[in-house]
C-alpha cells in the first residue's frame, strides 16, 4: 500500500501529542492581585459546588469565582444562605472548607487579532503549544443580540464554493444556516469546505468544538493548516472531557470572539460543531442544579439557551455619513460628518441619500460610509439527529431558530450523492437576496425542480406511464443531480457554476448520458477556462448576466463538443 | 404614598424572590417591580407569585446577570403600562412600551396596563363576513373571516411566516385598517425586513409593531403579547376595525414553560406548566370583537414542535380559533408552496350558509378526491398504478393535479421562487377546481399546474407547448 497520506498523519500524531502534553500555564492574570475569599465550599460532587458565602451580596448572578485549585466556576444560582457554582475547570482539590474567591466579573473571554490561527480553549487559554494570547482585551461571553432596528437584512453571500449549497440554498453574511443530519453524512466536512474555500475573500472563520474529541478535533486542525486556512480562523474547543460547564459556556465564548470583529466592522463565520451536544451539556448542568426537567429531560429553557445564541449572528446596519464631495476614500471617521449625524438602521443608505438631497448645496456633498460599521456574523450551527429524525425535539427547536437548514442524509450519500442534500428538506429562508444576480436568474427555479425531480421518480418507479413532458423532467433532473454531485475539498469558484448550472438548466446536458455528466462537466470548465476565460472573468467582475453575456456564453457552450 | 420597597433574596435564572419586610406591604399580582442595576439601566419585573407574607416571586423582562442577593427593588404599584393611541401608529415598541425604532419619544397622552378583562358574553359579535386573501388553499378550503381568529399551524421551516406575509400584504393593503403586529419570539432578522417592508410600502403609517423576539428572556416573551394586544383594543374601543398578526403565538406558552418550573409550580404533560389552558384562555378570549364597536381580525402563526399537532400548546390552540390552516412537511417534501394540508386544514366558515352552496361543494369535493387518493397510496406502493381500474386511475391523476394547483406563487415569496406572485379571486379559484373535478383538463400533464394562478393560466401553458 502506498502511504500517500504519510505526513498528514505525522502532523495529526504531533498535534496530538502537543494538545494532550499540553499544560495550561496557571492564569497568571489574577494570581499577581490579592485575592479576597468571598465564601466557603461547604458541598461538592458532580463538579457543582455549594459555597456558604461569607457577606450576602457579594457576587453576582453568571459571575466567576476562583477556587484554591485556581480552577474557576461561574455562579448560577443564588440565594441568601448559599450560593451554587459550576466548575469550569478539574474538580482535583476542590473540597468541602476550601476557600473561593470573587473575580469580579462575568464570564468572559480574550478577544482580538491575536487569536487568529490559534487554537484556544473555552476561557480562552491557548491549546496549540504557541505560546500566550498577547492580548488585554476582553468580553463577556453572553450579550443580548442587536435588536432590530440595528440590523440591515442579508444581501452578501458567503461562498461556500459548494454547487449545490451555493445554487439551491444559499448562504449570505449574516444568515443562521443550520447544517443537520446523521452521524457520518458529511455535516462537519460542508463546514469545512466552506472555511477552506473563504482563503482570500475577507471573511474571518471561527470553528467551535463541542463535546469532540480531541483527535478529530487534532485532524480538523490539520486539514486547515494543510489548506493554508488557520491564518484566518480561530479555533475554541470544548472537548468531550472538559466538563459540561465548559461545553455549555464553548458557543457563547466562540461567539464574543466572534462579535469583536463584526462590531469592527469585519465579517465573521462561526460554525458551532455541535449543538446537539451542546444541550446535552446544558442539560446536565441543569439536571445536576436540580432545575426540574421537562420535554426529553431537557430543562424549560433549553430554546432560550441556542435562541438567544444564533441571534447573535446578526448583519449590522452600516452606519452613514454625509462628506465634502472632495473627501478621499470609501470609509468616514465620525469627525468628518459636515452635519454632525450618523445615519444608522435598516434604512440608513435612504435616510443619508433623503438628508444629502434637503442641504443647501446637494453637489458639494457625498454620502459615505462610517469605518467600523456594517459588519456581519454568520453562523453554521450543527445539529446530529438520531435515526434521520428532523422533527426530534432539538433539532425542530434549532430548525424554527436559523434562516434555513441544510439536510444531510445517509442514504443519499450511500447512493453516491455527495454533498448528500435532501432538497426537499432543505431550505434557505434569506433564499435569493444572498445571490449573486447571475446566480440568483439560473438557480431560482433548480431548488423546486429538484424536489419535484425526487417525488416524479419516486412516482415513476411505481410503474405509472409518463406523459411526455413528465419524463422530460425527469431526465433533466437526473442530470441536474450529476452536475450537483462534489468530492470534498474541491470547492469550485461561483463564475465556474454559474456556467455549469446554466448549461444543465438550459438543456445542453440533455443529450448526454447521465453516467457520462460529470466527465462532460470536466470537459466543459477545461474548455470554458482555455478558450473563454473572458466569458468567466466577466461573469465573476459583472456578478451578473446581461442579455449580451448570456448571447456570448450560449455561443460558447453551442460549439463545445463532447465525445462520450 | 411611599412606594413599598424589598430586597432581592434568591435568583434562579430570570425568577426573582423578593423580601418585603413585614410592614412595607407586599406588591400586588401582576404588578411591576424595578431595580436599578449597577450600571445604572432599569430591569422591570412581574410579581407572579405571593408565596408567604413577606415574599413575592417575580420574573424579569431582562437579563438577570450580574444582580446581587440584597439589591433594593422597587414596586411601581401597578402592572407595565403601555402608550396606546394615536401616537402608538407607525412605531415600533418593546415589551415595556417604550419605543425601540430610535424615531424619537412616544408623546403619550393615555397609558394602559396590559392586564385587561376581555368583553363579556353579551358583547360578543355573532355574525360572521367572510374575508377574501387571493390564495387559493385558503380561499377555497379555510376561508378566513372579518372580526375572526384564524391559525396558521406548522413544523419549523414549513413556511408558517411566508403565509402571515402575504396575508398581511393582500389584506392588509386591500382593507386599508389600521393594524398591529406582534413579534413574539421569532427572528429579530424578519423584524427588520418586516420594518423595512413597512416603511418601503408606505404602510408604516398604520401599523404599530411590538416585539419581544427569541433573543430576550422568557418573561419578555411571556408579556410581548399583552403589550400589542392591550394597544390593538384601544383602536377597537373606538370603534375601528382592526388586523392583529400574531408571529408567534406558541412561544408565548413555550415562554410560559420556561419560567413555570422555576416558579415552583408543578410541571403538567409534556413538561408545560399547568396553567396552558388558562393562560391561552385568558389571551385568546381578549382577542375578539365587540357587538357595536370596533372588530379585531387576528392571524396567529402557531409553531408545531416536534412536527407534533397533538403536543398541548398547539392542541390547546386550536379550539380558541375559528379556522386553522395547517401546513406539512410531506407537501414541502414535494415541492408545493403554500404547504397547506387541504385535509387538515379547515374553517368554521366552510357552511353552504355562510360561503354558498357552490363553493362548499367544490371544497367537499376537492377534499374527498384527495381523501381517495389517500385510501389509494398504498394498494399503489405495494401493487403500482396500473394495477388500479380505469375510475381509480383517474381520480388518482385528478388528485394529483389538485395537490399542484394548490400551490401559488406568492408576492412575498418572489426572491426563492423566481415567480411574480398571483392574486387569484375565489371566482376564478372555484372555476378551477370545478374544471379539474370535471374532467375538463385531464389531458393537461401534471407539472403544467405548479405554480399557477388561475386555471387560465394553466390552459394557457398547455397551448404555448404546443
Amino acid at each position: 500500500m502506498t502511504q500517500p497520506t504519510f505526513s498528514a498523519q505525522s502532523i495529526t500524531a504531533g498535534l496530538l501529542d502537543q494538545i494532550q502534553a499540553f499544560q495550561p500555564p496557571a492564569f497568571t492574570v489574577h494570581t499577581v492581585e490579592v485575592l479576597i475569599p468571598t465564601g466557603v465550599v461547604i458541598g461538592f460532587s458532580d463538579g457543582i459546588a455549594t459555597v456558604k458565602p461569607n457577606k450576602v451580596g457579594e457576587v453576582g448572578f453568571e459571575a466567576l469565582v476562583q477556587f484554591s485549585t485556581s480552577v474557576q466556576g461561574m455562579v448560577l444560582g443564588l440565594d441568601e444562605e448559599k450560593i451554587q457554582v459550576v466548575v469550569l475547570g478539574s474538580s482535583e482539590g476542590i473540597v468541602p472548607g476550601s476557600e473561593v474567591y470573587s473575580l469580579g466579573k462575568i464570564a468572559s473571554v480574550p478577544v482580538g487579532d491575536a487569536l487568529l490561527s490559534r487554537v484556544v480553549d473555552v476561557l480562552g487559554r491557548p491549546l496549540d503549544n504557541k505560546g500566550p494570547i498577547k492580548t488585554t482585551a476582553s468580553r463577556p461571553m453572553e450579550k443580548i443580540a442587536a435588536g432590530i432596528i440595528e440590523r440591515k437584512d442579508v444581501d452578501t453571500p458567503v461562498q461556500t464554493g459548494i454547487k449545490a449549497i451555493d445554487a439551491m440554498t444559499p448562504i449570505g453574511r449574516g444568515q443562521r444556516e443550520l447544517i443537520i443530519g446523521d452521524r457520518g453524512t458529511g455535516k462537519t466536512a460542508l463546514a469545512i469546505d466552506t472555511i477552506i474555500n473563504q482563503k482570500g475573500k475577507n471573511l474571518i472563520c471561527i470553528y467551535v468544538a463541542i463535546g469532540q474529541k480531541k483527535s478529530s478535533i487534532a485532524r480538523l486542525i490539520a486539514t486547515l493548516e494543510s489548506y493554508g486556512a488557520m491564518e484566518y480562523t480561530v479555533i475554541v474547543v470544548g472537548s468531550a472531557d472538559d466538563p459540561a460547564g465548559l461545553q455549555y459556556l464553548a458557543p457563547y465564548a466562540g461567539c464574543a470572539i466572534g462579535e469583536e470583529f463584526m462590531e469592527r466592522g469585519q465579517d465573521v463565520l462561526i460554525v458551532y460543531d455541535d449543538l446537539t451536544k451542546h444541550a446535552w451539556a446544558y442539560r446536565q448542568v441543569s439536571l445536576l442544579l436540580r432545575r426540574p426537567p421537562a420535554r426529553e429531560a431537557y430543562p424549560g429553557d433549553i430554546f432560550y439557551l441556542h435562541s438567544r445564541l444564533l441571534e447573535r449572528a446578526v448583519r449590522l446596519a452600516d452606519k452613514y455619513v454625509i462628506v465634502t464631495v472632495d473627501f478621499v476614500g470609501n470609509l468616514a471617521e465620525q469627525g468628518d460628518a459636515v452635519n454632525g449625524f450618523t445615519y444608522d438602521g435598516p434604512l440608513a443608505k435612504h435616510k443619508a441619500d433623503t438628508a444629502l438631497k434637503q442641504l443647501d448645496h446637494p453637489d458639494m456633498y457625498r454620502v459615505c460610509k462610517l469605518r467600523g460599521s456594517g459588519g456581519s456574523l454568520t453562523a453554521l450551527p450543527i445539529i446530529e439527529t438520531q435515526l434521520g429524525d428532523v422533527s426530534a425535539y432539538i433539532p425542530t427547536n434549532v430548525i424554527s431558530i436559523t434562516d434555513g437548514q441544510i439536510y444531510l442524509e445517509g442514504n443519499l450519500g450511500a447512493a453516491g450523492i455527495w454533498p448528500a442534500i435532501n432538497v426537499g428538506l432543505s431550505v434557505s429562508r434569506v433564499g435569493g437576496d444572498a445571490q449573486i444576480p447571475a446566480m440568483k436568474k439560473i438557480a431560482g427555479p433548480v431548488r423546486m425542480d429538484m424536489a419535484q425531480f425526487r417525488e416524479l421518480q419516486a412516482f415513476a418507479q411505481l410503474g405509472q406511464d409518463l406523459d411526455k413532458s413528465t419524463q422530460g423532467q425527469i431526465d433533466r433532473g437526473r442530470r441536474l443531480q450529476e452536475i450537483l454531485k462534489q468530492p470534498q475539498y474541491q470547492p469550485v469558484p461561483v463564475e465556474e457554476q454559474v456556467v455549469i448550472l446554466y448549461a444543465g438548466t438550459h438543456g445542453y446536458a440533455d443529450k448526454i448520458g447521465v453516467s457520462k455528466v460529470k466527465e462532460w462537466e470536466r470537459e466543459l470548465l477545461k474548455y470554458m477556462q482555455k478558450k473563454f476565460s473572458a466569458i468567466l472573468r466577466k461573469i465573476s467582475e459583472e456578478k451578473r448576466l446581461s442579455p449580451e453575456l448570456e448571447a456570448e456564453l450560449n455561443a460558447a457552450l453551442q460549439n463545445f463538443q463532447f465525445e462520450e | 404614598m411611599e412606594k413599598q420597597t424589598g430586597r432581592i433574596s434568591a435568583i434562579q435564572g430570570v425568577v426573582l424572590k423578593i423580601l418585603f419586610p413585614a410592614g412595607n406591604g407586599l406588591p400586588s399580582i401582576y404588578d411591576a417591580l424595578e431595580i436599578n442595576r449597577d450600571d445604572g439601566s432599569k430591569l422591570v419585573l412581574e410579581v407572579q407569585g405571593l408565596p408567604s407574607t413577606e415574599t413575592a416571586l417575580a420574573v424579569a423582562m431582562g437579563p438577570t446577570a450580574g444582580l446581587r442577593i440584597g439589591m433594593p427593588v422597587v414596586n411601581t404599584g401597578s402592572p407595565i403600562k403601555v402608550p396606546v393611541g394615536q401616537c402608538t401608529l407607525g412605531r415600533v415598541f418593546n415589551v415595556l412600551g417604550e419605543p425601540v425604532d430610535a424615531a424619537g419619544p412616544v408623546l403619550a397622552e393615555k397609558f394602559s396596563p396590559i392586564h385587561q378583562a376581555s368583553p363579556l358574553l353579551y358583547n360578543q359579535e355573532p355574525t360572521v363576513k367572510i374575508l377574501r386573501t387571493g390564495v387559493k388553499v385558503i380561499d377555497l378550503i379555510a376561508p378566513l373571516t372579518q372580526g375572526g381568529k384564524s391559525g396558521v399551524f406548522g413544523g419549523a421551516g414549513v413556511g408558517k411566516t411566508v403565509i402571515i406575509m402575504e396575508l398581511i400584504r393582500s389584506i392588509a393593503t386591500v382593507l386599508q385598517g389600521l393594524a398591529v403586529f406582534a413579534g413574539v419570539g421569532e427572528r429579530s432578522r424578519e423584524g427588520t425586513s418586516f420594518f423595512r417592508e413597512m416603511t418601503e410600502s408606505g404602510v408604516l403609517p398604520s401599523t404599530v409593531m411590538v416585539y419581544g423576539q427569541m433573543n430576550e428572556p422568557p418573561g419578555n416573551r411571556l408579556r410581548v403579547l399583552l403589550t400589542a394586544l392591550t394597544m390593538a383594543e384601544h383602536f377597537r374601543d373606538q370603534g375601528k376595525d382592526i388586523l392583529l398578526f400574531i408571529d408567534n403565538i406558541f412561544r408565548f406558552a413555550a415562554a410560559g414553560m420556561e419560567v413555570s418550573a422555576l416558579l415552583g409550580r408543578m410541571p403538567s404533560a409534556v413538561g408545560y406548566q399547568p396553567t396552558l389552558g388558562t393562560d391561552l384562555g385568558e389571551i385568546q378570549e381578549r382577542i375578539t370583537s365587540v357587538l357595536g364597536s370596533g372588530s379585531i381580525t387576528s392571524m396567529q402563526a402557531v409553531y408545531v414542535p416536534a412536527d407534533d399537532l397533538s403536543d398541548p400548546a398547539p392542541a390547546t390552540t386550536f379550539g380558541h380559533l375559528d379556522g386553522s390552516i395547517v401546513l406539512s412537511r410531506e407537501i414541502v417534501e414535494k415541492g408545493i408552496y403554500p404547504a397547506v394540508d387541504p385535509l387538515a386544514s379547515n374553517s368554521r366558515a366552510l357552511d353552504p350558509r355562510i360561503v354558498g352552496q357552490e363553493h362548499y361543494d367544490v371544497a367537499r369535493e376537492v377534499q374527498l378526491v384527495l381523501q381517495k387518493y389517500l385510501d389509494l397510496k398504498d394498494i399503489i406502493s405495494i401493487l403500482g398504478v396500473d394495477e388500479l381500474g380505469e375510475n381509480d386511475r383517474l381520480i388518482v391523476s385528478r388528485a394529483r393535479k389538485i395537490e399542484r394547483f394548490f400551490s401559488q406563487p406568492f408576492f412575498v415569496a418572489q426572491q426563492f421562487t423566481g415567480r411574480d406572485g398571483r392574486y387569484v379571486s375565489l371566482e376564478d379559484t372555484i372555476k378551477g377546481f370545478k374544471a379539474i373535478l370535471a374532467g375538463e383538463v385531464d389531458d393537461i400533464p401534471e407539472p403544467a399546474f405548479l405554480m399557477a394562478g388561475n386555471i387560465q393560466e394553466v390552459k394557457a401553458r398547455r397551448e404555448s407547448k404546443q
